[in-house]
């Protein structure tokens, strides 16, 4: 071996493990996965921190003296009407159905997004995964070349825990590109890139090829001596991280591939260029895709946390999701993909309906509103009905995993499935006690 | 046979006094652990993994007591070194190294305040938190003292809040109390599962049928820590308990004295059944990845432990021992459990609570960004040396945000796609196996009395700790005088440097 030519060297490497992988250097072109004939359904969660107010939104009452400044408009749908600054959005309310009766118990941020994003309370050590890898497990393609889970700006500040794979383990945990961090301000478009995802420039891609050969032979002494999670994970974890590198998986992420006009259409914001994200994802089969909204800016204020100043701050942040939520439907629409992708916009919990001193609106989860739109659901229509105050919830209360089990419905997903949790007891994806609404679905 | 020894010593006068008898403690402790596992072995037909090699066992203990692994002449003196004695010599002497003070720092941190990470607002007194856990091991102050001070409201607070980096802070243990926002319930929670190993919380809405402990018990014991008054209301009823211990003691307490300060004197007490066996089970789990009681904080009658004659035996072993973590330490690295291979050698060996081969462990953001800095040359790994540097670089503290679990706790032993791709082509490693910019490499490459076959050897001996094997380094070295990939053989050595990096062996403490 060593008087290995350098012929043998590299009909060695094309033998090997990776030899095939090696030898998909070249960039692909992605592959019309809308055409699959096999395709499983997709969820877009338009996640929106700090809890927006629904009666400046989707449940208005302009009549009442909570009702505040903003006025009503008409939508696609006779008799549904919807806030002023959702003027895009109003023309697909075919599309949507506003769930105006959502009943929770929690009022601080970090319980009620915990309860929210995993449908689940705290419970001690016991570490509940997250809706996109309870999800995404679900839906996910093996072998696929993007990973199954992708958050875009996450804002974790408020319970970290609820952001993460929990009991499922490292193998679900999202891949998160555009992190808002604290005191940044930064609308760049190169923010959505998956950092790591390009070779350094040093390193050309024969380079790599022959890298990624050593380091398997490395492994493979190593792997087959200590069999178990641990190993498995690393390899999977590579052989993804290279499906990616290769397979236009940088690709998926370069949005300058997409017209100027486009973007702007979506809004040249990092929630806007999120959501086109998130549409060129779901095109190329990503099942589970999270945008967060947290404030218009951009930056990593929170700007839903309307305890001042409510109208003014609900007003930009409806600009911008209405821009980037319309044009999201419209696009996915376009590409024959809205059948098959929910789109789910919440946040933690609502705004009280009483105006406080500060012309703003404090925590309040006892009667808010939730919006599914897209595959799955029934559009064109309220379900559920707050008091003409907002205090309270008239009609048809919607608890979390009754909102929760519905999604799991509109994507074919069984809620009741059981997995095995970090403290040896099965746990069902969504508490047992959950009805799915099934005037919404389709 | 170790009995007569003992006498034989004694008889010829060769001791010197009582003293010198009881460091045998550790040896007997030792010999217990490997009495009660191996007999689990005999009962259940496993056949035990053999024993390390050296080059295991350092890379191993390295890791578990000081965070990172040894350098590259440490690995050679050690393996060098021809003296029978020399892992207990080498325990010895990383227990009292400057990075065992860094390393479990940074152990108990993440044990005991996992929640403050999120809070910015504790910033301060997190670095206040860890000074504080600096100066208790630099001490060695014992377990039981440790912890009695986290209750102890201080007369006088620290004035940390005008911290600007770079200053010193007052050492406090404040943040154990204000990272559970003083809250009785969450101290409550947080106490029972961390230092008596019982989950009480599940306890605190409802009662559970089969459980042991009712809704009341729970919140008896968190009335012991309002700091208002010693009794709190149950929530959504309208009854009031007064403060209890778990084992329905009055949590009564001398005038003068805080009932936390009582609270510490029962917590600690060598009554207590379940202060020392929760933290012998911790410091189990920190070295086997798996706990005699495990999950670690669920002693219940549901879920008993694997060995508990043992559990008992270094319960009553660190008790006796005033509660000394070294000591506890010492005596279970010492033990023949904890020095087998973690290569599988028969089928018997897959349960991990037989312990019939070393388990495989995650490191911790923390192990492997110092490990990677040690491997690498990385200039800022020396700051440790003086422990009160706390070594926050901002490669650091961009690793943390990529590898940190954000509960605090761990990395997973499970790579995500994220940190593969940070280890593949991230600027760290990417640095570090670039000639231009490398320490080690450089020094590899560069170093005119090295042939090939030394230099790969070196590159092994500073990543895995190990000489390569001779098919690993016969091809190499094939690899590397051909000129790899790019015609250059200082090149391939960085990749080969890279891919050593990038193994699961360099990323995985087995």
């Amino acid at each position: 071996m060593l008087k290995a030519t350098r012929r043998d060297w590299m009909s060695m490497t094309a033998g090997g493990l990776l030899g095939a992988s090696m030898s998909r250097w070249m960039p692909l072109l992605a592959a019309d996965t809308a055409a699959a004939a096999e395709r499983k359904r997709s969820c877009i969660l338009l996640w929106m921190p700090g809890g927006p107010s629904q009666m400046d939104t989707f449940d208005l009452k302009p009549e009442h003296k909570n009702g505040g400044e903003f006025s009503e408009i008409d939508t696609s749908v006779p008799g549904i009407r919807i806030s002023e600054h959702l003027p895009q959005l109003a023309k697909q309310m075919d599309e949507c159905a506003i769930v105006r009766s959502m009943s929770t118990k929690e009022g601080d941020h970090g319980r009620a997004t915990y309860l929210m994003r995993t449908g689940y309370l705290p419970q001690g050590p016991l570490r509940h995964p997250t809706l996109g890898s309870l999800f995404s497990k679900e839906l996910a393609q093996t072998e696929a070349d993007l990973p199954n889970f992708i958050s875009v700006a996450p804002y974790r500040f408020l319970s970290p825990a609820a952001f993460g794979p929990g009991y499922l383990g490292p193998q679900f945990a999202p891949l998160v590109v555009g992190s808002a961090q604290p005191g940044q301000n930064d609308d760049d478009e190169n923010s959505l890139q998956v950092e790591n995802l390009k070779l350094s420039d040093a390193v050309n891609t024969a380079q790599a090829g022959a890298r990624l050969q050593l380091l398997e032979e490395i492994e493979s002494g190593f792997r087959a001596q200590r069999p178990g999670v641990a190993v498995n994970s690393h390899k999977a974890a590579y052989d993804q991280a290279v499906r990616m590198m290769q397979a236009g998986g940088a690709a998926a992420f370069d949005l300058s591939e997409e017209s100027d006009e486009t973007r702007d259409q979506y809004g040249r914001n990092r929630f806007g260029q999120g959501c086109l994200l998130a549409r060129r994802l779901v095109e190329r089969g990503v099942p589970f895709v999270e945008v967060s909204l947290s404030s218009a800016a951009g930056n990593a204020a929170l700007g839903w946390d309307s305890h001042q100043n409510n109208f003014e701050t609900v007003k930009s942040l409806s600009e911008v999701l209405d821009a980037a939520w319309a044009t999201l439907m419209t696009d996915l629409k376009q590409r024959g993909l809205l059948d098959s992708t929910l789109i789910v916009w919440m946040g933690e919990f609502g705004r009280t309906p009483v105006i406080n001193a500060n012309a703003g609106r404090d925590h309040f989860p006892a009667a808010w509103s939730t919006v599914l739109a897209g595959g799955g659901i029934k559009g064109g229509q309220v379900y559920g009905k707050t008091g003409e105050d907002g205090m309270q919830v008239a009609e048809k209360p919607v608890t979390t995993p009754d909102l929760l089990a519905t999604i799991c419905a509109a994507l074919g997903i069984d809620p009741q499935k059981q997995n095995m949790s970090n403290v040896g007891r099965p746990v069902r994806i969504v508490d047992p006690e959950a009805k799915p609404i099934q005037e919404v679905l389709a | 046979m170790k009995r007569l020894m003992v006498l034989v010593l004694v008889l010829t006068g060769i001791t010197t006094g009582a003293g010198q008898l009881r460091a045998d403690d550790v040896a007997d402790l030792a010999a217990t652990i490997d009495q009660r596992i191996s007999a689990r072995w005999e009962a259940e037909n496993v056949v035990p993994a053999p024993e390390t090699d050296d080059a295991e066992f350092l890379r191993r203990v390295y890791l578990h007591l000081t965070g990172k692994i040894p350098r590259v002449s440490e690995v050679r003196a050690f393996l060098d070194n021809p003296s029978a004695n020399k892992r207990r010599e080498l325990v010895d002497e990383l227990l009292e190294s400057p990075a065992y003070i860094v390393n479990f720092t940074s152990v108990w941190r993440s044990l005991m305040i996992p929640d403050a990470e999120a809070d910015r607002q504790l910033a301060n007194d997190i670095t206040a938190f860890e000074a504080w856990l600096r100066e208790q091991l630099t001490h060695d102050v014992r377990f039981d003292v440790m912890v009695r001070e986290l209750f102890i409201l201080p007369r006088s607070m620290p004035n940390n809040n005008n911290f600007t980096p770079g200053t010193p802070v007052e050492p406090s243990p404040l943040a154990y109390l204000r990272s559970k926002q003083n809250k009785p319930e969450v101290v409550a929670a947080q106490v029972s599962r961390l230092f008596l190993g019982v989950r009480l919380e599940c306890a605190q809405c409802h009662d559970h049928p089969f459980a042991r402990w009712q809704q009341k018990d729970f919140w008896q014991f968190a009335a012991v820590f309002n700091p208002t008054m010693p009794a709190v209301e149950i929530p959504e009823t309208k009854q009031m308990v007064k403060a209890a211990y778990l084992n329905d003691e009055d949590a009564k307490r001398p005038p003068g004295t805080t009932i936390r300060d009582h609270f510490g004197d029962w917590l600690t007490s060598r009554e207590n059944p379940y202060f020392a066996r929760a933290a012998v089970n911790r410091m189990w789990y920190h070295l086997f990845g798996t706990g005699l009681v495990d999950p670690v904080d669920d002693f219940d009658e549901n879920n008993p432990p694997s060995h508990p004659e043992l559990l008992d035996e270094l319960a009553e072993a660190f008790a006796a021992h005033d509660f000394d973590i070294k000591f506890l330490l010492r005596s279970i690295v010492a033990s023949r459990a904890y020095q087998l291979t973690s290569r599988q050698t028969d089928d018997s060996q897959s349960d991990p609570r037989l312990y019939a081969k070393m388990a495989i462990q995650g490191l911790t953001t923390e192990q492997l960004f110092d490990s990677l800095a040690e491997a690498t040359g990385f200039f800022e790994s020396n700051a440790d040396r003086n422990p009160l540097n706390i070594n926050d670089s901002s490669e650091r503290a961009k690793f943390r945000q990529l590898f940190g679990n954000e509960a605090g706790g761990p990395v997973d032993a499970e790579t995500t796609i994220l940190q593969a791709l940070a280890l593949m082509n991230g600027e760290f490693v990417e640095s570090a196996t670039d000639l231009e910019q490398s320490t080690t490499l450089t020094a590899v490459a560069e170093s005119p009395f090295l042939d090939t076959p030394e230099r790969i050897r070196t590159l092994f001996l500073a990543s895995l700790s190990r000489y390569p094997s001779g098919p690993e380094l016969e091809r190499m070295v094939a690899y590397v005088d051909l000129g790899g990939s790019t015609d250059d053989s200082k090149t391939a050595l960085g990749d080969v440097f890279w891919a050593l990096l990038n193994s699961s062996e360099f990323i995985l403490n087995h």
